[in-house]
């Protein structure tokens, strides 16, 4: 499944790109997400309690982070296993400066497999949207928090 | 399969429910059981106690007071279908619990579980946004009326808080001389929908002078056609206004896509079917 869009944060682009790279802000603005820790260069080990719809379950698996190419773009690369079945996604994100601050430009492909997906192929699309609307709402808080810090 | 062991309660009034529901870590509550129920036994989700709502003869009933009717949570899909008060004051709200599912579904399955749970393809969601619904909601700390669309606020995401259960259902009866009509395209072997349609007009002086509409199936929510209302009222009661207006059911609206129907078609759909229930919808005014 592909998904694309962009959304803009309040934040000249290195402090766009200090906070996407910031792995406390990702651990917390990323649904889910119960710990992320360091297990080498770019690497982290990840724990996920995901919820959707009356379905559970808890992910544990890899988040890398490559290509960095700061403060333009850089690859975040995403691979988790649980009881209800794996998620694998890629996804490119793109930074570039706007006159209200910079727009974080994403494409990428999920891939979601194994029981959760077998009974509810219908739910994946909308899941994975929401997801992603979640982190960037998510990524705006942080954001207006660290605006002050920014303007400095 | 059969699902993970759990503890299970059947209080016989809300105050009772509440109280369970705060006291216990991980419960859930239980209403008509169509969609916790198969989760739970496919193993997806173990909720270590339920609490069921079946018992609570005070949430059970369908009432009109002042222009409102009430609707109690654990009303069921069958018994809003074949309400006469209902289908003479608010029949697009039948119309819509008559089309959810199948016969089983319909006899089981309640207005507060299906809209605390709100599937984005469900079907009362289209109807509650166009009447412009409210939901009560309780807890131990109080109640709380919310507006339909502050209520469902994404796919599988309500404005519920922990240790809150949904109590009520709130609609306007119809003002006089209103016409409505819920159709949808369904996915055949699940009956959801793909794209469904709550439309509602009135007119006078072959003028549209109310036009509301709710779409469900298409987006990750519900949601209320304002471009399709703000493009009727005032214009002639005709074909060609309905078919004008009924081009913008997904404009900017991100469609979702599965094996069934990708987003391009489910944004076309759309359109047709608002097209051919703002028609139903016509038809029926007076």
């Amino acid at each position: 499944m592909k998904v694309q869009g962009e959304q803009t944060l309040p934040l000249p682009r290195r402090a766009a790109w200090d906070l996407l790279l910031d792995i406390d802000v990702l651990a917390r603005a990323m649904p889910g997400c119960e710990s992320l820790v360091p297990a080498g260069a770019d690497e982290y080990d990840m724990k996920m309690n995901l919820a959707i719809a009356s379905m559970q379950g808890l992910f544990a698996g890899k988040l890398r982070i490559e290509d960095k190419n700061p403060p333009a773009s850089y690859r975040l690369v995403i691979d988790g296993n649980g009881r209800l079945g794996f998620v694998r996604g890629v996804g490119q994100l793109t930074l570039s400066e706007t006159p209200s601050g910079t727009t974080v430009h994403y494409a990428g492909e999920v891939q979601i497999g194994g029981l959760i997906a077998s009974v509810g192929e219908r739910l994946l699309d909308m899941t994975a949207k929401m997801m992603i609307r979640r982190f960037f709402a998510a990524l705006e808080r942080e954001a207006a928090g660290s605006s002050p810090a920014a303007a400095r | 399969m059969i699902a993970q062991s759990f503890e299970y309660s059947a209080p016989d009034s809300i105050a009772e429910a509440l109280r369970l529901l705060a006291s216990h870590q991980g419960s859930r509550v239980l209403a008509g059981g169509q969609s916790l129920i198969p989760m739970m036994k496919l193993r997806l989700s173990g909720p270590a106690h339920l609490i069921d709502l079946a018992r609570i003869a005070e949430l059970n009933y369908i009432g009109e007071t002042n222009g409102s009717i009430r609707i109690g949570a654990t009303s069921t899909h069958n018994q809003l279908a074949t309400s006469d008060t209902l289908r003479q004051s608010c029949p697009l709200l039948a119309e819509a619990a008559a089309r959810i599912g199948d016969v089983q579904v319909r006899n089981l399955g309640t207005i507060g579980g299906s809209v605390s749970h709100n599937d984005p393809a469900a079907d009362y969601p289209a109807a509650l946004q166009a009447l412009r619904a409210q939901v009560r909601l309780v807890s131990q700390r109080g109640e709380r009326t919310l507006p339909i669309d502050k209520f469902l606020l994404d796919a599988f995401t309500t404005a519920l808080e922990p240790g809150e259960i949904l109590a009520e259902v709130i609609v306007p009866a119809d003002a006089p001389g209103l016409g409505s009509a819920y159709l949808k395209h369904q996915q055949p072997a699940s009956g959801f929908a793909v794209a469904g349609v709550a439309a509602q007009l009135g007119m006078k002086g072959g003028k549209i002078t109310t036009a509301r509409l709710g779409i469900t199936g298409v987006a990750s929510n519900s949601y209320r056609g304002a471009a399709v209302e703000a493009a009727l009222e005032g214009r002639p009661a005709q074909d060609s206004s309905l078919a004008e207006a009924a081009g913008l059911a997904a404009k900017g609206v991100e469609a979702l896509s599965d094996v069934y129907a990708a987003a391009d078609y489910r944004a076309h759909i759309a359109g047709v079917m608002t097209r051919r229930a703002l028609q139903a919808a016509l038809a029926r005014a007076k």
